[in-house]
């Protein structure tokens, strides 16, 4: 009886992590550029993500070794980056780059942040994103997006 | 790009699934069938943890049952995150197993759901408890910012 318990526990608690995971994977947080007028975000520059900023925003991603969607996502920003004018990308090996990953508070790969015309990051998603969160982040970080 | 081993995702999902099933039925039979089976299951764990990944008997299964059915696959994944999956198996397996011989049966059932959990997640939705838990490893043991090339962890 205790083992159908167990069981039972398990298969619900194995349900609502993967529930949660669902929700959470690439979900990009609320901020846009109409929001984030404060000064109080972290803002990147081209020596931080090792190449220069798009003209209207750009995407960096972290990545590393033990990531089976990190590729996924890498093709996801690349193809969106090839599409939308003035968007780049750019990627980030997270082992080593610790102290950005520290910084910019890092605990999974992939981690996306979608960054402002200035660097600014605007908002930020962890898990592979689909296109369509990656466009609707840009949309965000994009004064006028089209 | 270096070459590192490979696998082929969908055999990792079917591991995943077998052993999801051999852990229910652990938790499901009476003693002593549970122990035996655990104890299996600890042996299979630990081919896929510190021997080849592909001597695993589910391996095994699937190289020679569905595999063959189903063809080659579009995209081959890093070996790694799979035999860190069998080798956190394992650990769990093994102390569930101690925990049910020594009488610590609370602990045996714990410790064989997490193990169930892990495998369930693995075959449900493909999540990958190495991945997740790699980047974390390497900013709790990397005390210097950027490490050095070739330095130990």
């Amino acid at each position: 009886m205790t083992g159908v318990i167990a069981l039972l526990v398990t298969v619900f608690v194995t349900g609502a992590v993967a529930v949660v995971m669902r929700w959470k994977n690439g979900r990009f947080s609320r901020g846009g550029v109409e929001t984030n007028a404060d000064a109080t975000s972290e803002v990147l520059g081209a020596d931080d993500i090792g190449g220069v900023l798009g003209e209207r925003a750009t995407l960096v991603q972290f990545s590393s070794a033990f990531c089976a969607p990190c590729r996924a996502t890498r093709r996801i920003l690349t193809e969106t980056a090839d599409i939308v004018p003035g968007v780049v990308t750019h990627e980030i090996d997270a082992e080593s780059h610790l102290d950005l990953v520290r910084r910019l508070d890092v605990l999974r790969t992939p981690t996306v942040f979608v960054l402002d015309a200035s660097g600014a990051i605007v908002s930020r998603a962890s898990g592979a994103p689909t296109r369509d969160q990656v466009i609707a982040a840009l949309d965000r970080a994009i004064p006028e997006f089209s | 790009m270096p070459l590192t081993p490979t696998v082929d995702p969908r055999g990792q999902r079917f591991i995943a699934a077998i052993t999801s099933v051999v852990l229910a039925v652990v938790l499901l039979v009476p003693s002593p069938a549970r122990e035996i089976v655990l104890a299996f299951q600890v042996a299979v764990f630990a081919t896929g943890a510190f021997g080849a990944l592909s001597a695993s008997p589910y391996a095994q299964l699937f190289a020679r049952l569905v595999r063959p059915r189903i063809g080659p696959p579009a995209e081959r994944e890093d070996a790694r995150p799979p035999r860190f999956a069998q080798v956190v198996g394992f650990t769990f397996a093994a102390i569930a197993l101690l925990g049910f011989v020594s009488g610590l049966t609370t602990l045996g059932l714990v410790a064989t759901g997490f193990a169930l959990a892990a495998a369930l997640l693995n075959a449900t939705t493909g999540f990958c408890l190495g991945c997740e838990l790699y980047l974390l490893i390497q900013r709790l043991t990397h005390r210097d910012a950027v490490p050095q090339k070739g330095s130990t962890p």
